[in-house]
């Protein structure tokens, strides 16, 4: 695929953020570059398009949003954003969700995690250079947390990290560890002290140049047939001890924090993609006068998961309520409710299509890479759906979690 | 529920009001003596709601209300539900909606201060998502009044009423017709549900004549519709008040009692379907409060939102209800214990001015037209 956008050459210069102070005006400003940017074809461009064809449409996609100032805008604007409100965030969003636009997925750390991570625990210089990166050079993140063996447990995780003078000394192996391929750098978390008495406590919290000596990275192939998680090997990787972020063994805490992203905002996005799926499954089914509108069983299944839908976004938005007071805790429990509400319906949902797919749903087609839960394809959406149930902590784990911290069941 | 037209009042404050009065009033121990006594109303109560206001709160101000809104009413009612007090407060509230959109002056002065002052407690016919079918027939009568004939079933908080409001057909068309239970020849026989904090009534009506002025003006659909939805965010909101409180409970026995030597809360089965309640009570907890609020701003969507609330909440209470008995274990299971009390009001709730099914059939018709 040649990457090219829909502009034509006349195109005027947009600039939402000039017009924030008004949200009726940043919105249709906001609307108006998005139907000149996103091409209307792109669905049918990517389906089916190779890993490398994927990648540059995600790196012309960030770069479109980098041009109007739309890639980093929730970040402060001491570090390159443009410290806008949770409500210009959620205009973006959910115009972002009703014009289809690419999901940016290959920078999710890179705009999600890395800053919530340098928030309160990185240097000044850390921040200044690797914000800056994200922003003006695209560098793609990713997240050594997960180990083979740590899996949930994520405390018992063994990779070593020994301070040898200037540097640290990296031995261990990650897992699961999302666009890893295409990474320039990885949060990594690491053991510095495995005699500490409590296992979280010997933890550190270091940033890692994926290009460094002694660094492997050996894609893994997921049921979908797609190979988005990486095994990253480490073999006396030297990582600066000015990488290290927060101090020597505080890593876990910092890692609270990076997972805390995960949980909120990231799934607000999915949820506009979500209510638009929803609302124009039910269109088309209007449109087509589908079958299965005529099937009871069918039919209620679909309102049950429509009212989970509208109830997930009021969730959603009360935690948006709460960032707003509190812009970077938020509620401590309410991103682990969506989180698991939002991963148990997506499961539900997907099955639901893959069973008004019937016969058809199974037959092997391409599919729409960068398309989020809708790429129209039943069976690769449903097999997805697990990325959600699983990753980001195990529903089952969340839920001893939500049992202990939020109801005070005892361990 | 209807909107209201003042800016309401402090919420927070209506709820600590009124659960202090329940607290006290309804605790389990006088909601059990009341159910063991088969009454149909607990008349203490009723008159200290009356005193307090709570009947007053969304009646017009020139009729003695109060003139708040739906903010208001769903407060009471999830109260009244957490508590499982045993007042018709549903069915007069319904009455004095139906009086404020479709009564005439002369209705509303007759009947909304009165109904207001706790007076009177009301009851409506018990309407559905989708069906109007009604078993009575209105005719012309003498004297500009109307005759009845027929049956009025599942009355909710009926044998308890002071005046009925009932869904009749009238030629092609259907009429809401005040009626007084205390008239010559009107019995209202108690049904006994499973739940004993509520009763339904049934009434029968041979060629009953009734004055001018029994029947309301406004556009008989219209006043159904607005019933039922009121009547949705009612049962949502009392699915919320009783799911959260009988989950509370749950959670304390699960804290303190014992089995292997360790509270059994801290078994991994157990919490994990605690955590799966807590999750499902903030999701529909977040949605009855939506539609609570749309229907408080005269949000056009509010109607679908109160049917989308009433069977989403009520299917959470019952679940929670259901699995809070089990959890419970034996001392559950036993009449002693509150847990049945919820789960009989879970269950009834469901049922309800139609069940679930009912109700997610209508919401999907109306996202349909929407689409």
């Amino acid at each position: 695929m040649s990457v090219q956008t829909a502009t034509s050459p006349t195109t005027r210069r947009f600039d939402p953020l000039a017009c924030k102070d008004d949200l009726d005006a940043f919105r249709a400003e906001v609307r108006a570059w998005l139907e000149a940017v996103v091409p209307a074809d792109w669905h049918a461009r990517m389906t089916g398009a190779s890993e490398a064809d994927y990648v540059a449409f995600q790196r012309w996609w960030f770069a479109e949003m980098g041009k109007v100032g739309l890639a980093t805008p929730h970040w402060p604007r001491d570090w390159g954003g443009a410290d806008i409100g949770i409500r210009h965030q959620v205009i973006i969003f959910e115009e972002i969700a009703r014009a289809q636009a690419p999901n940016p997925d290959m920078f999710v750390i890179s705009l999600y995690h890395l800053p919530a991570t340098l928030f309160g625990n990185g240097s000044k210089a850390q921040r200044d250079r690797y914000l800056t990166g994200v922003k003006e050079r695209g560098e793609v993140w990713c997240q050594g947390f997960s180990e083979p063996g740590s899996g949930s447990d994520l405390a018992s995780l063994r990779t070593r990290a020994e301070r040898k003078g200037d540097v640290y000394v990296i031995n261990g192996q990650k897992v699961w560890s999302s666009y890893g391929a295409f990474a320039d750098y990885c949060l990594l978390l690491a053991r510095t002290d495995p005699t500490a008495p409590k296992k979280q406590a010997g933890i550190s919290y270091f940033i890692l140049n994926m290009k460094a000596p002694g660094v492997t990275v050996r894609p893994i192939r997921q049921a979908t047939g797609q190979a988005e998680f990486c095994e990253i090997f480490l073999d006396n990787v030297e990582i600066p001890v000015a990488d290290l972020i927060g101090e020597e063994n505080a890593g876990w805490a910092i890692a609270q924090s990076t997972l805390s992203a995960e949980r909120g905002l990231i799934i607000f996005e999915l949820s506009e993609r979500m209510a638009r799926t929803l609302d124009a499954d039910l269109a088309e089914a209007k449109r087509t006068d589908a079958a299965w509108l005529k099937d009871d069983e069918a039919r209620r299944a679909f309102t049950r998961a429509y009212n989970d839908m509208v109830a997930l976004r009021l969730m959603i938005r009360a935690l948006m309520q709460e960032i707003e007071t509190d812009p970077h805790m938020g509620s401590t429990t309410m991103p682990t409710y969506i989180k698991v509400h939002f991963s148990e319906l997506l499961r539900r949902y997907t099955e639901f299509r893959l069973k008004l797919g019937g016969l058809a749903g199974q037959l092997r087609q391409p599919i729409v890479l960068g398309g989020g839960h809708q790429t129209g394809n039943v069976m690769h959406d449903f097999l997805l759906s697990y990325a959600w149930t699983i990753s980001g902590g195990a529903n089952e784990i969340l839920k001893t979690m939500i049992a202990e911290r939020a109801l005070g069941l005892p361990r | 529920m209807s909107d209201g037209h003042s800016d309401g009042m402090d919420l927070e404050a209506l709820r600590d009001g009124v659960r202090a009065v329940l607290t006290e009033q309804a605790s389990h121990e006088k909601v059990a003596a009341f159910t063991n006594a088969e009454g149909v109303r607990d008349e203490p109560l009723w008159s200290q709601a009356a005193e307090l206001g709570w009947l007053a709160l969304s009646a017009d101000e020139a009729h003695g209300g109060l003139g708040l809104g739906s903010s208001e009413l769903a407060i009471v009612y999830e109260e009244l539900g957490r508590a499982l007090a045993p007042l018709p407060v549903l069915g007069t509230m319904l009455v004095v909606e139906a009086l404020a959109r479709g009564g005439d002056a002369a209705q509303q002065a007759a009947w909304t201060p009165r109904l207001a002052a706790g007076e009177l407690a009301g009851a409506v016919s018990m309407l559905t998502p989708g069906d109007r079918t009604t078993r009575l027939t209105l005719s012309a009568g003498a004297d500009g009044g109307v005759t009845l004939d027929g049956v009025a079933a599942d009355l909710l908080d009926g044998a308890a009423a002071d005046i009925l409001l009932l869904l009749a057909r009238e030629g092609e068309g259907l009429s809401w017709v005040l009626v007084e239970p205390a008239l010559d020849g009107v019995v209202v026989e108690k049904v006994a549900t499973v739940d004993r904090t509520r009763r339904l009534g049934e009434v029968r009506f041979d060629r009953l004549a009734l004055p001018a002025g029994r029947v309301l003006m406004g556009d008989a659909g219209q006043i159904a519709d607005a019933l039922l939805a009121h009547a949705a965010l009612a049962l949502a909101s009392d699915a919320r008040g009783g799911a959260n409180a009988v989950f509370e409970i749950t959670l304390d026995y699960l804290k303190t009692r014992e089995q292997f030597g360790k509270p059994i809360g801290s078994f991994q089965a157990l919490k994990h379907r605690c955590a799966d309640h807590k999750i499902a009570l903030v999701a529909s907890g977040a949605l009855v409060a939506e539609a609570v609020a749309r229907m408080a701003s005269g949000d056009p969507a509010a109607g679908r939102y109160a049917l989308a609330a009433k069977a989403l909440a009520t299917e959470v209470y019952a679940r929670v209800a259901q699995d809070a008995v089990q959890l419970h274990g034996g001392i559950g299971y036993t009449w002693e214990h509150p847990c049945h009390l919820y789960l009989k009001r879970a269950k009834l709730n469901e049922q309800l001015f139609g069940g679930p099914a009912a109700y997610l059939d209508r919401v999907t018709d109306l996202l349909l037209a929407a689409a």
